[in-house]
């Protein structure tokens, strides 16, 4: 049994490789449990309203929203902010401990980065239905066209945003599904039914894990995780430029990218903590999904809120030590006190002061807590981006202009259809793909490969 | 057409990387190993190299130039536009789209080198000598014919390196 110096063995209760294959398919044989039909239909649900809330965007025209000149960026920006942040955890959990080689991430990364791929898409809804006319959606991109032919503007952070994420989505689907390859092979040559032999078949591309494979395989596994570690560090930089180079008060910062990088592996580590309780729960997966585990990424956590905390305390330092009399007004008058008051001390409170409860050994082994906190910090990380948003708009340099927003139902429906679509594609996951990437924790099970592996590098 | 081949099958990675040491001493040329994940002994041991990396080098290469010369060529030479009196070559304002756009090319170009190179695509037709490969088995296959050994004796060498069994099969 593989034991890490640090962490003590990854994975616990003497399998065989067998057994893991066995463990691990399990889900996918066995019938669908109750619980996991319930929460479909109510994900369902919510996707379905998402549906009806996004056809009357569509039909109406964004007057179904109640953004308006002040406040032109409402929900929707603060929802695509909040989705691709969660995106982010996916690679940044399974390219950033590739890179460092960190052996624990192997029962991690699949579901890690499965939740990257639902959580981009969903992402991907909001930007394309504020275009208005979403069925104009392809003047984006840049192609010879008869309007000119006129190109697109490359100079403009909304355009560089766009490619970004295509190519994030691009480059995360492609890293999960070469990923899941083998393993689908794997459920291939132990299916039983002629069905599932097919259908597990097509999908695993005609694996055999000759050598042959195997070489090619890890050079594109090192060859998309390097690449992909520039981009997620992109990606929310861009982000976070669609704010930062405007004139707003409260945007036009040079904190922001690192301040938005943070904060995307933030909220996606405590996505992932969120999935990884619920998964080795619902699939009693603690021998993978060890206590370990969750203490890693809990410590994690503590650490990246630490780096919250310091930012929130930077832009409120800055903003005064600015001597800008605008940044003052958003940052003393209309956020810390003022309207948004309550959204402004929630994700203080969310974000940089409940994970510090995390420094304690007493709340890290404590499992009930450690989701209670995770999803806490994702619902302080959605109001982080609710300041950002709306705050600035809402009260900026010209008072006769200054207005209060409120969403819609539409606006409403929108953003519990994406979480409802997020749910469909993580419960289909739960069901017809391995969560736990099979030959990677098999890599790990025994000390001799992992130390040669690790001294080939 | 099939041909025979001796398929020796082992439960452990030591006892494998011993057969493998064995063959390799007494000259019997190994056709493939199949195993559950990957072993960078066992590639090592075929003699497999790759160029995978450099080959990604190249296509970032030709993709920074391929794509620098499009932005020169929309912003520049076809279609420029005046955005505030700034230069319409705004060489710092192209680094990020450039390097986005390199990735994207270089995901596009390896998933294909990839395919072709791994001979891994939907829909291939293939040969798995022993279906415990993607479970718990490392699998070597010998073609009879080249190995330059006979069945019995391969038996007998790969057996004492910890074997569980050797067998022949047409494939």
């Amino acid at each position: 049994m593989y034991k890490a110096e640090v962490r003590g063995p990854l994975i616990l209760g003497n399998k065989s490789y067998s057994q893991i294959t066995s463990d691990i398919i399990a889900p996918i044989d066995n019938k669908a449990p109750l619980w996991w039909k319930i929460a479909m239909g109510v994900s369902l649900t919510a996707a379905a309203w998402g549906v009806v809330a996004l056809y009357m965007t569509v039909r109406y025209g964004l007057g179904t929203w109640a953004v308006n000149n002040s406040v032109a960026w409402g929900w929707e920006i603060i929802n695509f902010v909040w989705w691709i942040g969660i995106g982010h955890a996916g690679t940044a959990f399974s390219i950033f401990l590739l890179i460092l080689r960190q052996k624990w991430r192997t029962s991690i990364n699949r579901a890690a980065e499965a939740m990257t791929v639902f959580a981009v898409i969903c992402a991907a809804i909001f930007p394309a239905i504020h275009m208005g006319r979403v069925w104009l959606a392809f003047y984006i991109f840049p192609y010879p066209n008869t309007r000119g032919p006129l190109w697109v503007n490359f100079n403009s952070p909304l355009f560089w945003d766009f490619i970004a994420i295509s190519a994030y989505l691009l480059i995360s689907a492609s890293f999960w599904y070469f990923g899941m390859v083998p393993d689908f092979a794997s459920i291939r040559d132990k299916a039983t039914s002629k069905v599932k032999k097919a259908i597990y078949g097509l999908l695993a591309f005609g694996w055999t894990g000759s050598t042959k494979e195997w070489l090619r395989y890890e050079g594109l596994s090192y060859i998309l995780g390097g690449i992909a570690a520039v981009l997620v560090v992109s990606v929310h930089s861009i982000v976070s430029t669609d704010f930062a180079s405007s004139v707003i008060p409260g945007w036009h910062t040079t904190l922001f990218p690192p301040y938005f990088v943070v904060g995307a592996i933030f909220s996606g580590f405590a996505m992932v903590m969120t999935l990884m309780i619920t998964i080795r729960k619902f699939y009693n997966l603690q021998q993978y999904v060890t206590d370990s585990h969750l203490n890693a990424i809990a410590r994690i956590l503590v650490f990246i809120s630490l780096i919250m905390g310091t930012a929130y305390a930077t832009e409120v330092f800055i903003a005064w030590y600015g001597g800008n009399e605008y940044e003052m007004f958003t940052f003393f008058h209309n956020r810390i006190t003022g309207t948004y008051t309550f959204m402004f001390w929630a994700m203080i409170t969310c974000n940089a002061i409940i994970p510090q409860l995390m420094w304690s050994k007493k709340i890290r082994s404590n499992i009930t807590v450690l989701f209670i906190i995770s999803l806490i910090i994702n619902v302080g990380m959605w109001y982080e981006r609710y300041n950002i948003v709306v705050t600035s708009l809402a009260k900026d340099y010209l008072p006769s202009s200054w207005t209060v927003y409120h969403p819609t139902w539409v606006e409403v429906g929108i953003y519990i259809g994406t979480l409802g679509i997020f749910l469909t594609g993580v419960l289909f996951f739960f069901r017809y793909i391995p969560m736990i990437a099979i030959s990677e924790v098999k890599s790990v099970l025994k000390p001799t490969s992992v130390t040669k592996y690790t001294k080939n590098h | 057409m099939s041909k025979p081949y001796f398929i020796s099958v082992f439960d452990d990675e030591q006892k494998l990387l011993a057969g493998i040491k064995a063959a390799k001493d007494k000259n019997v040329k190994i056709d493939e190993i199949y195993t559950p994940y990957p072993m960078h002994e066992v590639i090592e041991a075929m003699g497999k190299k790759s160029r995978f990396t450099f080959a990604a080098f190249v296509y970032g290469f030709l993709a920074v130039i391929s794509i620098l010369s499009f932005l020169y060529y929309t912003s520049v030479i076809d279609w420029p536009i005046n955005y505030g009196g700034k230069p319409t070559s705004a060489f710092p304002s192209f680094i990020i789209i450039t390097l986005v756009l390199t990735i994207a090319s270089i995901t596009i170009l390896s998933l294909f080198t990839f395919s072709i190179r791994a001979k891994i695509y939907p829909g291939k037709k293939y040969i798995m000598p022993d279906l415990r490969a993607t479970d718990d088995k490392f699998i070597m296959v010998f073609e009879e014919e080249n190995s330059g050994s006979k069945f019995e004796d391969l038996n007998k060498m790969l057996m004492d390196c910890g074997a569980e069994e050797v067998y022949k099969k047409e494939l």
